[in-house]
């Protein structure tokens, strides 16, 4: 190992960075936070006297948009690859998939919320209703963060023209939020959306 | 060159996985979440098998993303304490509290349903 990495090196007394260690931190906060919103929505799911309840979801719909989140995960650990591997080219590409990707996503979610509003389902309908847009609303904003994080990255790398000795643990630190919301989606779309109310 | 090193060394940090594998993993995801769907679209034919089936494969498909994606599998074991930790309390919290109100106590002694009017003596 030369000097100068040796000059990039974090030596910390745990022997991981600080940087990726907050992240992991924030994820596992972030776990409790959608912990408590899905308990709320499943106390609520089915227990509705008036609106429409989960006999609404359009499970085509939902089904593409966890595809292309699926995707966009995939795309972004290619990146994550592109970064680690010096392929300026693949990681730009594969960033700007997965910023593409996530609009997708946005845009099925805006679409599926306007249909559930057009049908009679609002915040305030019920409190599945409620629980449930806020639930999936929280996710989406988390999509949305996500997105600004990336494109940051995308045009940092852009005016940078290069890979420099902290672009890997950066690419690395933003696919590990987009993953995360990527997994919290896959637990939704099961609980909320394949799962009957009973 | 501090840069070329910088490179390799996260380069030598998961030397196992290939982009080919990392398709196969995306296919592999696919191929689980249209099983599901299609589970779901029998839910009367499966009966008691839907719920934990599909639990099954989301978990799959969690610890799948969690491991080759997220590169827990390789990294520090720090890491995969804390998310579990976290991930561990959520689940706890979620059981707690859907128990909490799907079998209340108060019904059992006579308390009658959560909402319900209090009787003053």
């Amino acid at each position: 190992m030369s000097a100068a990495t040796h000059e990039t090196e974090h030596h910390t007394s745990l022997g991981v960075d600080n940087r990726k260690l907050l992240m992991w931190i924030f994820l596992a906060s972030e776990c409790l936070f959608f912990g408590s919103l899905l308990s709320t929505y499943l106390i609520f799911k089915g227990e509705s006297l008036s609106g429409p309840g989960t006999d609404i979801f359009a499970f085509e719909i939902t089904s593409i948009s966890t595809f292309v989140l699926l995707m966009s995960s995939l795309s972004m650990v290619l990146a994550v690859y592109g970064a680690q591997h010096g392929q300026l080219g693949l990681m730009k590409l594969m960033l700007l998939c997965t910023i593409l990707l996530g609009l997708v996503f946005l845009g099925f979610q805006v679409y599926e919320f306007k249909t559930f509003a057009s049908e009679g389902l609002t915040l305030s309908t019920n409190q599945f209703g409620a629980s449930f847009y806020i639930l999936t609303g929280f996710h989406g904003c988390h999509v949305g963060v996500g997105v600004l994080y990336l494109s940051s990255l995308l045009i940092s790398s852009v005016r940078r023209n290069g890979i420099g000795k902290e672009t890997p643990l950066y690419i690395d630190i933003g696919g590990l939020y987009w993953h995360f919301v990527d997994i919290v989606w896959i637990v939704l779309f099961t609980v909320v959306y394949l799962i009957p109310a009973y | 060159m501090a840069d070329m090193n910088a490179v390799h060394d996260a380069h030598d940090e998961h030397p196992t996985t290939t982009i080919r594998e990392y398709l196969i993993i995306g296919l592999v995801l696919s191929v689980i979440t249209a099983v599901e769907l299609v589970m779901s679209l029998y839910e009367d034919e499966l009966g008691v098998v839907l719920i934990p089936g599909l639990l099954i494969f989301s978990a799959i498909k969690f610890v799948i993303v969690v491991a080759m994606f997220m590169h827990l599998k390789f990294d520090s074991i720090r890491f995969t304490q804390i998310f579990a930790f976290g991930f561990v309390l959520a689940t706890c919290l979620l059981i707690a509290v859907v128990v909490l109100f799907a079998y209340d106590a108060t019904d059992a002694i006579g308390g009658g349903f959560i909402g319900d009017p209090i009787e003053h003596h």
